[in-house]
């Protein structure tokens, strides 16, 4: 599989983005646990999604060399960035999957632009305000415990904190710098959509839900700590067509680095792939 | 003969009934730190002995006293500052009256803090030193400000709060953070053409780039030793003269601690219990590396431009030690930051370092952590009376030879 790294031009911005595969057009936002999020390229999840499809990942402000967007500072700026970018990749209307932030983003964009979605995959998406069940703080837990570990935010985000994945990527002490840097671009890039109100939802997400009529495909790990299963079950039941939430047995937040084909046993079918 | 020196009072304001046990038993010192750990009855009248102590530093002849914000923590008990400054207006006569500072990002609109200030600069006829800062790690988990536009807000709130200040009203703000279409606050200060603003940095470059092209005094926030201020200081009057105005000492403050008793062997004794009970249970959270975590700076608390934050990591080492790492009395001397023991001791290294500095604010903390009044008290008095006239003769002739243009302004 041949992955291919560019840069658009988006109104003056550069968004950085990683496209592979051929086909119908499959666009997908990251998460943290993800690439762009602290991996520079593509992991075995995205790579099985290229199977009858063109994916294209494109970089969230500020990471993994998209500039940052200083005019955004709501959920709201961030969609129109991506209005602006589909647009200048001339996507009309293409598939949309996204993990945690990104599938925020995915279900935002989806309810605005039901027309242009064929088809949703959320996977341990945030977005929705589901009373008391919190969305986990990834920015105190960023902050190394006992001056270098990090093995909360490996707990919050994978199954086990000293499974491999959740070790290469979220070491104690200092890691790789390009690693860091991109784990530190999506905080920042967090912090702007997803802090206030605390953490990464936007309270009116749920009752739009309804205007997402494309078929939909929600995955989420069973030990999700960062996100919990409540907001799958929410999104499930509330997304326009119904949906099924599909739980991948012992798998943490980042389900799709954890267990990527059994995430893909369930995403593939689904995209018609 | 220049102004001399100038020597302020800090008060931090610490919570001091702690159990014994709590380092052990408690993950940090701020934030989580459980209130039900407040204890009612011993606390009646806390805040009024504090305050009385900065009261008393006043009537010893200290050029001001100094306060900070700080929220949900045992470190410093002053949510609102301007509260604690209004009873000094009314129980003080002569020093400055420094806010170091109110935490713009975490007003709902800081037009109310450029009110406040007003009305404290009123209440104390011009004495009010108004310190603007953005916040901390700390403040983006208390108050939910995002860290990613903490600083833009920040700098926006301190241009609104300046023409608020020298601006004739009413008139319109069209800001991004901040719009509004009648800004014409009364009363307005007494301080012309507005009060001395002081901000807060831990080195940062653009920080002082804007410090200096405002006008305003920088205050170094870090806990330094003396070689670091005085690269800090060189850093500073270089961007000072890119900004087309000039050093002098008077246009930065630096942050110290200081215990004096009769001899350096006594200073430790009675100065003990307070020190570690400031340095293993206040910096938990905040300075202290090694146990508990740290929200003051990191990946967490992400305002750092991306450029910055990379600068950071690759001139620094993960887990380094800080202030609240230390374990004794050499490491803690080493550190340059907490000065213990005779007058004659905390002479010498005070001077030493302002020679050394060329810094002419020093804003001193006395009381530490869980430190009796009495004992406060009493470092205080023999600072102010053997210390501090030492200090203050040889600066006159020291800044007079170093910064001729202040010559003539003793």
């Amino acid at each position: 599989m041949d992955a291919k790294k560019r840069d658009i031009d988006v109104r003056g911005r550069k968004v950085a983005l990683i496209e592979a595969g051929a086909g119908a057009p499959l666009v997908y936002l990251h998460g943290f646990a993800d690439v762009h999020g602290v991996a520079g390229d593509l992991l075995p999840f995205h790579q099985g999604l290229t199977q009858g499809h063109r994916l294209i990942a494109p970089a969230h402000p500020g990471c993994n060399g998209s500039d940052e967007f200083h005019q955004g500072n709501r959920i709201e700026d961030f969609l129109f960035h991506y209005c602006e970018a589909f647009d200048a990749l001339g996507l009309d209307r293409f598939a949309l999957a996204g993990h945690c932030a990104g599938g925020w983003i995915a279900a935002e964009y989806a309810v605005r632009h039901p027309e242009r979605v064929t088809r949703l995959v959320l996977i341990g998406a945030s977005g929705l305000f589901v009373p008391g069940e919190y969305i986990g703080d990834i920015f105190i837990h960023s902050q190394p415990d006992h001056g270098t570990s990090l093995a909360s935010l490996r707990r919050m985000l994978f199954a086990a904190d000293d499974a491999p994945q959740a070790l290469r990527y979220y070491p104690d002490g200092r890691g790789d710098l390009d690693d860091e840097m991109r784990r530190y671009g999506m905080l920042r890039f967090g912090s702007a959509i997803g802090f206030k109100p605390p953490y990464f939802y936007n309270r009116s997400l749920v009752d739009r839900l309804y205007r997402a009529t494309m078929p939909s495909l929600v995955v989420w790990g069973s030990d999700d700590r960062m996100v919990p299963v409540a907001h799958g079950k929410a999104y499930a039941e509330r997304l326009g067509n119904g949906s099924t939430l599909r739980l991948v047995a012992g798998a943490g937040h980042a389900v799709h680095l954890e267990q990527p084909d059994a995430v893909l046993a369930q995403v593939n079918p689904f995209l018609g792939a | 003969m220049s102004k001399p020196v100038q020597l302020f009072c800090w008060h931090f304001m610490a919570y001091p009934y702690l159990p014994a046990d709590f380092d052990e038993q408690y993950d940090s010192g701020w934030i989580t730190v459980p209130n039900t750990l407040w204890d009612r009855e011993k606390s009646r009248g806390l805040l009024n002995e504090y305050i009385d102590q900065l009261a008393y530093a006043d009537t010893l002849g200290f050029d001001g006293m100094v306060l900070n914000e700080h929220h949900q923590n045992i470190y410093g008990l002053m949510p609102s500052p301007n509260i604690i400054a209004s009873a000094l207006t009314q129980k003080t006569k002569n020093g400055k009256i420094i806010v170091l500072a109110n935490l713009l990002p975490l007003h709902g609109n800081p037009l109310r803090v450029a009110e406040e200030y007003a009305m404290l600069d009123n209440m104390s006829d011009g004495r009010i030193i108004a310190g603007l800062a953005p916040g901390g790690g700390q403040e983006t988990f208390n108050y939910n400000t995002p860290a990613a536009i903490q600083r833009e807000q920040f700098w926006e709130a301190v241009d609104l709060i300046h023409q608020a200040w020298t601006r004739d009203g009413p008139f319109a703000f069209e800001g991004k953070h901040y719009p509004l279409r009648y800004v014409n606050p009364w009363p307005q200060p007494v301080q012309r053409p507005y009060p001395p603003v002081w901000i807060p940095g831990s080195q940062s470059r653009e920080t002082m780039r804007q410090v200096a092209r405002r006008g305003y005094c920088y205050f170094l926030s870090s806990r330094l030793h003396g070689g670091a201020i005085a690269k800090a200081r060189e850093e500073f009057a270089k961007v000072l003269e890119d900004a087309g105005s000039k050093y002098d000492p008077f246009r930065m403050g630096i942050l110290m601690s200081v215990y004096v008793s009769e001899t350096d062997e006594q200073a430790r004794v009675e100065s003990h219990e307070g020190i570690w009970y400031f340095l293993k249970n206040c910096l938990k959270g905040h300075l202290r590396n090694f146990h508990g975590r740290s929200l003051t700076f990191g990946p967490g608390v992400p305002n750092m431009e991306l450029a910055d934050y990379r600068r950071v990591l690759e001139n620094t080492k993960p887990g380094r030690a800080m202030l609240g790492d230390v374990d004794d009395w050499d490491a803690l001397q080493k550190a340059q930051s907490i000065l213990v023991g005779s007058p004659e001791t905390v002479y010498r290294q005070i001077s030493d370092l302002v020679r050394e500095t060329q810094v002419g604010n020093l804003l001193i903390q006395f009381h530490l952590g869980n430190m009796r009044d009495d004992l406060a008290r009493k470092s205080m008095r023999l600072f102010a009376t053997q210390v501090a006239p030492r200090l203050r003769d040889d600066s006159r002739i020291a800044f007079a030879g170093h910064f001729p243009e202040l010559a003539g302004t003793a």
